[in-house]
């Protein structure tokens, strides 16, 4: 089999999917995975057999993982909930996210260790959405003693779509409303990682970089371009980007990190460094940047596939597109199963596998090559790209976000190479904002022109008759 | 020193360009003010004008709610212009949470 982990991680999804609809029992699942595993070992030398029971096994691993999942631990915060009489609970842990600022509301995640109801103190694990009145300078990884109820999470509406579920899947099954400074006690010390608190760090200084050179519009758009921090962008802006099919412009994805390495590579280059030395010091950078921008589906996956790519120098193999693709898809499964029906993720690796899939069918038909204006060729290959993409997520996004938008192939024709040059004017804002600030200023003005220009078109796109239809 | 290679061209060039672009606006918004209207966007992208939106134009956002869209613009219509965004906490069905919401939305010239 040429391509034997693009093989298994097919398999390994399918068991997801599998173990999803009819939720098998994990007993009876590791019993069969051990009767394929032996079964696999005793027929190893005969070639396709033993290929059709590895992959079986890992169609087995994937149920296997998905029940495991669904299986909370005995200490898990949720197992502590009294529903009777609503009583006041009293939880210690340490922030496990970037408290975020939203309607005039705190919110972040709370790891949880320890948990006192009715004078009764246990160990506990697992994480607690902390909603806050008032906002109260707090950081990633800050010891916390919280007094308050605890309350089942809000579904908000009855479709698959809910957002309870959107937490579930995240691990989060209980919210804790804080409407008082004194219900919150900010202990000494801090906990959580110290890689991802110096990231978050970083992250924070990078966005007042931003900031302190564009305006509030522009900046929130770069910091969303760049960092990939949505949090201060304006509601009407995402909305015509959902309408026009660009939003995933607003996304730090694979040509982010694409730029990331080149930068690392480049300035390491320069400095004369050894090609080994290099790629390891350029692979680090990929996964600071995969941090600092809070290490999304789409950020993970490009920095597998990115670190493959650069791997492959070592195992001096070529590397292959769609086995890194899958590679990059396994690592987030194998974490987290319940990745497989988020729709980011969904839509993430689809749009890279349709790009990959139909572009060079498309190029073959038109018979692109040929073609020796450059300019048109350009064009037509942006044309093509795009066009790809939106064939492989239409359907995805018609049956989630019920909005068919026309003009998605037009507008991405015209929005991703501006979108293109802004992310690289960026980059160098954002850097000559940490070396040199004085020159920060001359950068800010043309990133701005274009942040402008992008806005103006998309707004011009969504006003064109039949651009979108919700359904 | 001067022996850079293609990629390293290409960064210069990038940058140098961007450095050169950046001075000539700087040097076009000295002499015509009017200059900063093309540098930076104008808050129209971002925001709805909230004395001169249209009913249609609010309920084709997806940020209001259609019967809360109606009431704005009946407030509007009955009373007078807003004159700050406050006032939107009169309209019936703007509590503290969805007046937070809304003052995203609208901005008031």
């Amino acid at each position: 089999m040429k391509r034997l982990l693009t093989g298994l991680a097919v398999c390994y999804g399918l068991g997801i999917i599998l173990n999803g609809f009819f939720r098998l029992n994990f007993w009876l699942i590791l019993g069969a995975a051990i009767a394929v595993l032996v079964w696999a070992g005793l027929v190893f030398r005969n070639k396709y057999l033993s290929l059709i029971l590895i992959l079986f096994l890992a169609l087995l691993s994937g149920c296997l993982n998905l029940a495991n999942s669904a299986r909370l631990s005995k200490c898990h915060i949720r197992n502590f909930m009294i529903y009777k009489n609503n009583p006041v609970y009293r939880v210690s842990g340490f922030i496990a996210s970037m408290p975020e600022l939203k309607n005039g509301q705190q919110w972040f995640t709370l790891q949880t260790q320890e948990v006192q109801a009715d004078k009764l103190k246990y160990n506990c694990c697992g994480k607690l959405l902390i909603k806050m009145d008032f906002e109260q300078a707090l950081n990633y990884g800050d010891n916390l003693t919280l007094t308050g109820s605890l309350k089942r999470l809000p579904g908000f509406n009855s479709s698959s779509r809910s957002y309870r579920d959107f937490l579930a899947r995240k691990g989060i099954y209980l919210i804790m409303p804080v409407k008082d400074s004194r219900q919150i006690i900010l202990r000494s010390g801090a906990s959580g990682s110290a890689l991802i608190r110096n990231c978050f760090r970083l992250r924070v200084y990078l966005e007042q970089i931003i900031s302190r050179y564009l305006p509030p519009l522009p900046a929130s758009i770069l910091s969303a371009m760049v960092l990939g921090q949505k949090r201060n962008l304006p509601r009407l802006v995402n909305e015509n980007m959902v309408k026009s099919g660009t939003v995933h412009i607003l996304v730090v994805s694979g040509f982010n990190v694409g730029i990331v390495a080149f930068i690392a590579d480049l300035l390491l280059k320069i400095l004369r460094l050894r090609r080994k030395l290099r790629f390891i010091l350029t692979a680090s950078c990929l996964l600071v940047y995969c941090l600092v921008t809070g290490a999304t589906n789409p950020v993970i996956r490009a920095t597998v596939m990115g670190i493959i790519f650069l791997s492959a120098y070592f195992l001096k193999r070529d590397p292959d597109i769609y086995n890194s693709l899958m590679a990059a898809a396994l690592f987030i499964l194998a974490f987290d199963p319940l990745q497989l029906f988020d729709i980011g993720f969904q839509l993430s690796f689809i749009s890279v596998l349709a790009i990959v899939y139909f572009y060079p069918k498309f190029e073959a038909l038109i018979c692109l090559k040929n073609c020796r204006i450059k300019v048109l060729k350009f064009i037509i290959a942006g044309c093509l790209v795009s066009f790809s993409a939106w064939l492989g997520t239409v359907l995805i996004i018609a049956l989630n976000f019920r909005i068919i938008a026309p003009v998605t192939v037009l507008a991405n024709m015209i929005i991703v190479p501006l979108a293109t040059l802004i992310t690289l004017c960026g980059f160098t804002l954002v850097l000559s904002g940490l070396l040199y600030p004085d020159l920060a200023y001359f950068f800010s003005q043309p990133t701005s022109v274009l942040i402008n220009l992008l806005l103006n078109i998309n707004q011009a796109l969504v006003k064109l008759p039949l651009a979108y239809i919700y359904f | 020193m001067l022996n850079f290679t293609p990629e390293e061209r290409k960064v210069a060039l990038f940058v140098l360009s961007l450095g050169l672009a950046g001075l000539i606006l700087n040097s076009l918004a000295k002499l015509n003010c009017r200059i900063s209207g093309i540098v930076y966007p104008q808050i129209q992208l971002a925001r709805l004008n909230i004395n001169q939106v249209t009913l249609a134009e609010l309920t084709r956002t997806k940020c209001v709610p259609e019967k809360l869209a109606q009431r704005i613009i009946e407030y509007r219509n009955l009373q007078h212009e807003f004159v700050s965004l406050d006032e939107l906490k009169e309209v019936k069905g703007v509590g503290r949470k969805r007046f937070e919401k809304l003052k995203e939305i609208f901005f008031i010239e």
